[in-house]
């Protein structure tokens, strides 16, 4: 990446640092919390360490079945709006119709309006159509503003991508299944990823849609929330959080592992020379 | 070989029907979105046209702007601002914050680090929102650790400054809406530093080459060039920052004094209280305040270089 | 360019069709989301049969316990060997969410409803009533609760009030106040949160004291008036007057000049007390309770003008899917032995006046401490109706919708 022949001043690594302290010193704190003995409130520093909540959180049923609910429904979320967002994102980015700006405000508007419209509208809409609640209204609601997501990373990456590179896959005799496995999926792999990480991650940790579409089972902040109005066991909620951390941490690097983008490695391929920004 | 042929027509016929081929490709999600979605939130808006009877407090169908009326109520109105300052502050602060992050991730780092870097500004997500809204409370109380460094380094009469000032301030750290603030903030900050990180990788290197053979100073070539590039990345990070604080109605009752915002008088009024008219009515400034600000971002160029 | 408008027509007549199909079936309200209206020629439950195999219960966090939070607080598994009726409970964290999930698509059966949010389901056409032939242990429930105005109600206009529940438990909002700031008095009236005062201490009650931030706490205001300003006239506190009703919300403008924080969560009113950022407030015997220095540092008293109180009814879907098992719950959850455990855990009152007695956890003195004999000084929650509860009098009072409103800009400062 060309900087301009400048260097990163002191000034700028320093901000970084402290952005990233920033960012992960409350995270610090909640794994310091996880340890407390102290059971109902919170003071530092904590008065003893103890593992005792993990123990109370490990035999919990109900937190685990609210845990693999909310992976089932970020899955299913991820996967549909990944199909809808990326059909969305291939029909929008040539093609020029007058529709098409409406259609990329209709795109935003689940992120862009109150979660709790969203849900209020939506609930009431599966209600009349008497669709019963449970895992697919959840599901339902979560893919409703993924879609964006994966919208956004495609539709960019897209229009990064220079058109000629399909018709000269198309006039060296490739067929479309092949241009696009060996044209364009290499080039659209990130970008997809990036949109699926980000809407598994919306959507694992979304609470508002939720409450209004769900039915009895709850996803994991949903039961955060309501084991938050517990008198006792508090720290529990800390090492629920941390097993959230952990558990989706190893996917994401494995994942970002996988599909490094061949640009960053600097080869002199035609596709990653075909994708540097425009000069 | 028959299935690679008719794959070949099939693709041929999309490629000579554009049009046909944009339906097939729109359909579904369209048909999702504008049904399901669009169409719901149109059924919750019919209901702003009506009212509440004064005295029964049963529901009247009959036509009326007088909820919209009370949308201009002081009370009202002040939610109305009150959350639109908060959220104006909590986009402006997340974008300085994420700045120079995004632009030293972006611009000054190795693949690896780079890599690194991008998924530790996406981790803190993954962690729910509610426990990290509760590490604040924890962190912010006057017994928590903020308070408790301060203290050892002699600085709490810099808080005390903090909570007098106007606007900002409230009698504890807690209950001041600067915490308020600074805990969205810190929420949605992964929001913006990830659009501004690729908008800022856009940037392109020539330009910045040039711009310092032109005898620019780097302070210069980053007002002039840089600032004005990545103002795509900003717009669209603020599109979250602005939409997820105005519609949030749980921090408020955890930090910040007990005013009452947009969010909050939505969830209140459909439920117990009933008066559907006036909370659709609310959601209806939502949405208003929304699509004017994404009409902005529209032309700030955010759509086209997210 | 050309046909541009095409997939612009597209959306709009799609959503359109989609805002149409919206338009619901009526309910007496018309109250938002849809639900079908109870049909007055369906037949009421007249036996109970065999249990259907679960039943889907909201309530509030505590109210249901099965020993996994504390072993010696569990009422269901019994319940599920008994009637195998599995319990499977909801727990919703405000009214306006258990209004929410019962007027949704869930298949919920149950729900232990306050007094804020019984008249709502009701009006709105969510529960249906209850057949109290079907509860042979109903005669045990207190008989002050039996009927009681905020789930008994004349619906069907026949003379007769049909009952929409069964009562759960009460409790009565308290004065928890910090032993610190009051050394060893005892506050005796709730002006301390009301009025401007010097406090033991020497500091005054500015900034300390904290209120609720629901709108049914006006009611508290107008209690407080109907002992120190008996011109007004007021009775009862949730049936106001234009007048009794601004004179209420006069005063609460006056108390937001002493309020350091209105408070919405239980937990946090904790914290800010054990923090000292609050010496004075109504609560809930839950937060006296868990408070960290509870008994020693926080103590709580019900003032000599009465309390408000909350009575909780254990209310039924009108499309229950499991009515059986709900029959059964609904019975099981008046025995005494149930009754007497929620209460010792939530420091509350049990609705059936027998637990009191001979209950481990409770023990003999619990309902005492809970303020079982505050009875008559508690003036329970219910909505604010226009017609002052008393449909066809004539009479005319400031309903609930107005409340709300009108306490939102209080809390704002207008």
């Amino acid at each position: 990446m060309s900087t301009g022949g400048a260097r990163a001043g002191i000034g700028l690594k320093i901000s970084t640092v402290l952005v990233l302290v920033f960012l992960y010193f409350p995270l610090a704190m909640i794994i310091l919390y996880a340890f407390t003995t102290q059971s109902s409130s919170f003071s530092f520093p904590p008065p003893g360490l103890t593992l005792r909540w993990f123990g109370i959180a490990w035999g919990q049923e109900d937190m685990w079945s609210a845990f693999g609910l909310s992976v089932l429904v970020a899955g299913a979320a991820t996967l549909v709006s990944l199909m809808l967002g990326s059909l969305l994102a291939a029909a929008v980015y040539r093609a020029r119709f007058f529709g098409r700006n409406a259609l990329s405000f209709m795109v935003v508007m689940p992120i862009a309006l109150p979660g709790i419209v969203t849900g209020i509208a939506l609930a009431a809409t599966l209600n009349e159509f008497g669709v019963p609640f449970g895992y697919w209204t959840i599901v339902i609601g979560h893919t409703t503003f993924c879609i964006v997501i994966v919208y956004n990373n495609v539709v960019a990456r897209l229009r990064r991508m220079s058109p000629s590179l399909v018709e000269a896959s198309a006039d060296l005799g490739g067929s479309g299944w092949q241009t696009f496995w060996w044209v364009l999926w290499p080039n659209l792999r990130t970008a997809v990823l990036a949109g699926g990480i980000l809407a598994f991650a919306l959507s694992f940790d979304e609470i508002i849609v939720t409450t209004f579409t769900r039915a009895q089972d709850p996803t994991l902040p949903i039961w955060i929330f309501n084991y938050l109005f517990r008198p006792r066991n508090r720290p529990v909620t800390n090492v629920v959080a941390l097993l959230a951390i952990v558990t989706t941490f190893i996917p994401v690097l494995v994942a970002q592992l996988l599909t490094r983008d061949p640009t960053e490695r600097g080869s002199g391929t035609l596709a990653a020379a075909a994708t540097q920004p425009k000069t | 070989m028959t299935t690679a042929t008719t794959g070949r027509r099939i693709a041929g016929f999309f490629h000579r029907h554009p049009r046909g081929r944009l339906l097939l490709l729109l359909s579904p999600a369209l048909l999702w979105l504008g049904i399901v979605y669009l169409g719901s939130i149109l059924g919750l808006l019919r209901y702003s046209f009506w009212s509440l009877e004064e005295f029964t407090g049963l529901l009247s169908r009959e036509f009326t702007l007088t909820t919209y009326a009370a949308l201009w109520e002081p009370a009202n109105r002040d939610i109305i601002l009150r959350t639109v300052g908060i959220a104006a502050l909590v986009t402006l602060l997340a974008a300085v914050i994420a700045f120079p992050y995004a632009y030293y991730t972006a611009r000054f780092t190795s693949p690896r680090m780079k890599t690194f870097l991008f998924l530790a500004a996406l981790m803190p997500l993954w962690s729910s929102y509610l426990v990290r809204a509760l590490a604040w409370r924890q962190i912010l109380a006057e017994e928590g650790v903020l308070l408790w460094v301060l203290r050892r380094v002699g600085l709490e009469g810099a808080v005390r400054l903090i909570l007098d000032a106007p606007v900002v301030g409230g009698p504890t750290l807690i209950t001041s809406r600067i915490s308020l603030i600074v805990v969205y903030t810190y929420l949605w900050l992964p929001f913006m530093v990830l659009p501004l990180i690729t908008a800022l990788e856009r940037v392109p290197g020539s330009f910045l080459e040039a711009s310092s053979d032109l005898g620019a100073r780097p302070r210069m070539t980053f007002r002039r060039i840089v600032l004005p590039l990545a103002k795509p990345g900003l717009v669209a990070g603020s599109i979250f920052t602005f939409s997820l604080t105005l519609g949030d109605f749980i921090l408020p009752t955890m930090f910040g004094g007990s005013e009452f915002i947009l969010g909050q008088q939505v969830y209140v009024q459909q439920g117990v209280v009933g008066n559907d008219p006036l909370a659709a009515a609310f959601t209806f400034v939502a949405m208003a305040i929304m699509v004017v600000y994404l009409l902005l971002a529209k032309r700030a160029g955010a759509f086209e270089a997210l | 360019m050309n046909r541009w408008w095409r997939p612009m027509a597209l959306i709009a007549v799609l959503a359109l069709a989609g805002a149409a199909c919206a338009e619901t079936t009526k309910t007496v309200t018309g109250s938002l989301p849809p639900v079908a209206s109870t049909d007055p020629d369906d037949p009421p439950v007249t036996e109970v049969g065999d249990g259907e195999g679960a039943v889907n219960i909201v309530a509030w966090a505590g109210y249901i316990e099965d020993g996994s939070t504390d072993p010696a607080y569990d009422w269901v598994t019994e319940f599920e060997t008994n009637t195998g009726c599995e319990v499977n409970v909801t727990t919703a964290g405000t009214s306006d969410e258990m209004v929410a999930l019962m007027q949704g698509g869930g298949d919920f059966d149950l729900v232990t409803a306050s007094g804020d949010a019984s008249l709502r389901l009701v009006s709105g056409g969510t529960v249906q009533p209850v057949n109290l032939d079907l509860i042979a242990s109903y005669d045990t429930v207190d008989p002050r609760l039996q009927d009681a105005k905020w789930f008994t109600v004349d619906t069907d206009a026949d003379g007769e009030a049909e009952h929409y529940g069964v009562p759960y438990q009460w409790g009565s909002n308290v004065l928890m106040y910090s032993t610190d700031a009051f050394k060893n008095e005892t506050p005796d009236s709730w002006d301390v949160v009301f009025e401007l005062k010097t406090l033991p201490d020497g500091k005054t009650n500015d900034g300390r004291v904290q209120a609720y931030d629901g709108a049914i706490y006006i009611a508290d205001a107008a209690l407080y008036l109907k002992a120190h300003s008996p011109e007004l006239g007021i009775d009862d506190p949730y049936a106001l007057t234009l007048k009794q009703f601004e004179a209420a919300t006069d005063l609460l403008r006056q108390q937001r000049e002493l309020v350091g924080r209105y408070w919405h969560d239980a937990f946090v009113q904790m914290d800010d007390f054990a923090n000292g950022e609050a010496v004075a407030s109504s609560s809930w015997p839950f937060q006296v309770n868990f408070v960290e220095g509870a008994g020693t540092r926080f103590k709580s008293v019900v003032p000599k003008e009465g309390a408000t109180g909350w009575a909780d009814t254990t209310m039924m879907h009108v499309d229950a899917p499991h009515p059986n098992c709900a029959y059964q719950w609904l019975e099981w959850s008046i025995n005494k032995k149930l009754q007497g455990d929620l209460a010792s855990w939530f420091g509350s009152v049990p609705a059936v006046l027998a637990a009191c007695k001979g209950n481990e956890l409770l023990t003999d003195e619990g309902c005492a401490t809970n303020g079982e004999g505050n009875f008559d000084q508690i003036y329970f929650w219910k909505t604010p109706q226009a017609d002052c509860f008393e449909p066809g009098a004539g009479k005319a009072c400031v309903p609930y919708h107005v409340w709300v409103t009108s306490y939102v800009a209080v809390i704002g400062g207008r």
